[in-house]
């Protein structure tokens, strides 16, 4: 974990004396919780993070890949209405993502049927090229409408997504349910200084449930409420 | 700690030999191994005689270094042969516990345990072997040490005193609520159709297949012997799943005890198996077109256990019996009342008909084509014959469509051929989804998912209420969300901790961050 996780928990454990060190730490910022000065300093940027709900510089060196396990305190003046999000939409160059990305599937399957072309007819290249065309066609014209209708809301109990082009999906995920956080990169994400959030329920299409196209400082903005929505919902996960 | 039956070790030996056995067999068809005496047959029998050894050899290692032990709050396993993996259980997290014996474990008096969590993507504990005996003593023990750590978290001073004194009311405790009956047994044989039985007969169908059709053809033209053909199938596949099926329950019984259902059942092989009570995800009463005409239901109740299937998390609790039996039961499970269910709009059922439409179309396209490629007669048209069915198909299939908001669970319904009614307590929703497809929206339709932590819906059976009004499916959206969180609100919350504390006073697992990726 890095050091601006909050580590209340990792220092004195899930005990039940904790809060009084939690909410010394929150509201003076001066106070030393047992491990030092790591976690004073941790306790303290995440209450002007989560207070002021404008957190979008403070986890800059954040480990993007680190999980986060909803398994912590939050400070008491923080409630869930100021940790929601209006409705918004993607970063725009989650399209350079997705564009890219179709386009490898798409030079793959025109060379694949390119290939087999070769075998019966002559001019097998052309038929590879204009397998190329349709389909990346096809590609950019997806990723530009499915940037279009991507919608994601943080509310007061549940995080709201809206997505797809052939299929509309609108899901709703309760706080109460989420397991874990994730924040992943992909190689073409990082290209670009994107990065996508992975919500992780019990139910088995929770694994599903992943924002794309966040820049980083809203990956890790999104995990951090999320996470704090999730403790605050105090669920357990109904297994 | 305790160790494996002895027995395992030959058993699983054997197993392993006869594995191996099949790869050689083939080996020694294909190749010409056995045509000259001598070195090769020298070295065949070198190899067989190394590889028994090496697996006797393994599975003593194996079965030296397979601990198992049930301590206060967990259920610990040490196993491995060249990487060991520790690991411990919190009774409180365990699913389901089943036994399992097949014929040959039957006559060795040894059988398979298996544990199931929420978490992971296969068992969490596999006990191959232990005594059956043995077997019984894990599923009670676990079954008792589960409610006791439960009980105990308010702080029960003396656990000796308390368990015992638990274990004599528990005796006395259980109590059968379904034992099938011989009639009831029959009609499972009767009623059951198991579709998956169909891939099976088209890989038989080629060893007797040729010298069949040939006598089918000099009976009669082709019109006449399809349909008896496909009727002949269908028979052949109604009476082995009829087989199955009776094999399967024979016998089955299903005892509460406690918190939780304990069902036995099997004639070949026998099964038993754990379901508690507090982990129920989903009821589901299924019952398919014969089971309908006279009036049986199967029940099955679904947990978080990690695989589908017969040993997995989705149990049967009820194999068949009167409909109104199976209600009263699955009422006892989750009281859901009488829900009066809402079918979807009309106009949903002009979308079966135009998927019917098209799916007979490419069937007659199909004939059509492989009547003028081929030389033979295959009067394609008959196939339009079915045109008239197609709204009739469309109706049924409305009219077994449907949803309930109860007050406590949703409720949802579909199919005709296996129409499977499924109970969701709000409290157990993990997430809701409404979807649209292109076809749905051009009729302003959605379909309204309803996700749990159950097992069924690894394989996408999620309870589903298919094709309502979009509005209409945007509101239940929000309304089983928000009914969720009423639900919790009622609901006082148990103290969630993975292991007691008193078993583990320093806070080694807490704060422990999930692997990341």
């Amino acid at each position: 974990m890095s050091g601006n996780e909050p580590s209340e928990t990792a220092s004195s454990g899930r005990d039940e004396e904790t809060p009084s060190d939690a909410d010394a730490a929150a509201s003076s910022g001066e106070a030393t919780p047992p491990s030092g000065a790591e976690s004073d300093e941790s306790s303290a940027s995440e209450v002007d993070a989560a207070g002021s709900a404008m957190s979008a510089d403070v986890h800059e060196d954040a480990d993007p890949r680190d999980s986060i396990v909803p398994d912590e305190r939050v400070p008491d003046d923080v409630t869930a209405s100021d940790l929601t999000i209006e409705p918004r939409g993607l970063d725009a160059r989650v399209r350079i993502v997705w564009v890219l990305q179709g386009l490898l599937s798409a030079t793959i399957l025109s060379v694949i049927v390119a290939a087999i072309a070769s075998f019966f007819v002559d001019g097998a290249g052309w038929i590879g090229a204009a397998t190329f065309a349709v389909v990346g066609t096809l590609v950019v014209v997806h990723s530009i409408l499915r940037y279009r209708i991507w919608t994601y809301e943080v509310r007061e109990d549940a995080l709201y997504l809206e997505r797809g082009v052939l299929t509309r999906v609108r899901t709703v995920v309760p706080y109460v349910r989420i397991q874990h956080v994730d924040a992943s990169r992909g190689p073409v994400e990082r290209s670009v200084g994107l990065a996508s959030s992975v919500v992780y329920t019990a139910g088995t299409r929770g694994a599903d449930v992943t924002i794309p196209g966040l820049t980083s400082e809203r990956a890790d903005d999104l995990q951090e409420r999320l996470k704090q929505l999730a403790i605050l919902a105090d669920g357990d996960d109904a297994v | 700690m305790t160790t494996l039956h002895p027995l395992s070790i030959p058993y699983r030996a054997a197993q392993r030999v006869w594995q191996f056995a099949g790869f050689l067999v083939i080996f020694a068809f294909s190749g010409t191994l056995f045509s000259g005496g001598g070195p090769e047959s020298l070295a065949i029998g070198g190899l067989v005689a190394a590889s028994l050894v090496a697996a006797v050899v393994w599975e003593v290692l194996y079965y030296q270094r397979f601990e198992y032990d049930l301590t206060e709050t967990t259920f610990d396993l040490r196993s491995g042969v060249l990487s060991t993996r520790d690991r411990e259980i919190p009774y409180r997290r365990v699913q389901n516990v089943s036994i399992s014996r097949n014929v040959v474990q039957r006559v060795l008096g040894i059988a398979e345990v298996t544990l199931e969590t929420a978490g992971g993507s296969s068992a969490e504990a596999e006990l191959r072997y232990v005594a059956v005996a043995e077997a019984d003593r894990l599923q009670n023990e676990i079954g008792r040490r589960k409610r006791h750590v439960a009980r105990s978290e308010g702080g029960e001073a003396d656990r000796d005193a308390a368990s015992t004194a638990e274990r004599d009311v528990e005796a006395e405790d259980a109590e059968q609520l379904f034992a099938i009956s011989d009639r009831e047994l029959t009609m499972l044989g009767l009623v059951s159709i198991d579709l998956r039985f169909l891939p099976l007969l088209t890989v038989l169908a080629p060893l007797f297949g040729p010298a069949v059709a040939e006598q089918m053809l000099v009976a009669g033209p082709a019109f006449v012997v399809a349909p008896l053909a496909a009727i002949a199938i269908y028979a052949v596949t109604a009476l082995a799943s009829g087989v199955v099926a009776v094999l399967n329950y024979y016998a089955f019984t299903l005892v509460r005890r406690g918190d939780e259902l304990r069902y036995d059942r099997g004639l070949i092989e026998r099964y038993s198996g754990t379901i508690p009570l507090s982990k129920v995800q989903t009821v589901s009463l299924a019952e398919n077109v014969l089971q309908r005409v006279v009036g049986y239901a199967s029940l099955s109740i679904e947990t978080a256990g990690s695989s589908p299937g017969q040993a997995g998390g989705s149990q049967s609790a009820v194999p068949l019996a009167k409909r109104e039996r199976v209600i009263d039961l699955a009422q006892s499970v989750e009281r859901f009342g009488d829900p009066s269910f809402e079918r979807p709009p009309k106009r949903a059922r002009l979308r079966y008909v135009a998927r019917y439409s098209i799916v007979l179309a490419a069937l007659v396209g199909a004939a059509f084509l492989a009547d003028r490629a081929t030389a033979t007669q295959l009067y394609w048209y008959a196939l339009l014959a079915a045109v008239p069915l197609i709204p009739v198909a469309a109706h049924l299939k409305w009219r077994n469509l449907g949803y309930a908001l109860c007050e406590d669970h949703v409720v949802t319904r579909s199919g005709f051929w296996n129409r499977t009614t499924t109970v969701v307590p709000y409290y157990r929703v993990q997430t809701v989804l409404d979807s649209q497809t292109i076809f749905q929206r051009r009729r302003d339709l959605a379909t309204l998912t309803i996700d749990t932590a159950g097992s069924r819906s690894l394989t996408g059976q999620d309870a589903q209420a298919i094709d309502i009004d979009v509005g209409l499916a945007a509101e239940l959206r929000e309304e089983v969300a928000s009914r969720l969180q009423d639900s919790l609100a009622e609901r006082t919350p148990a103290e969630d901790r993975l292991f007691d504390v008193d078993a583990a006073p320093d806070a080694t697992f807490d704060g422990t961050p999930s692997p990341g990726e």
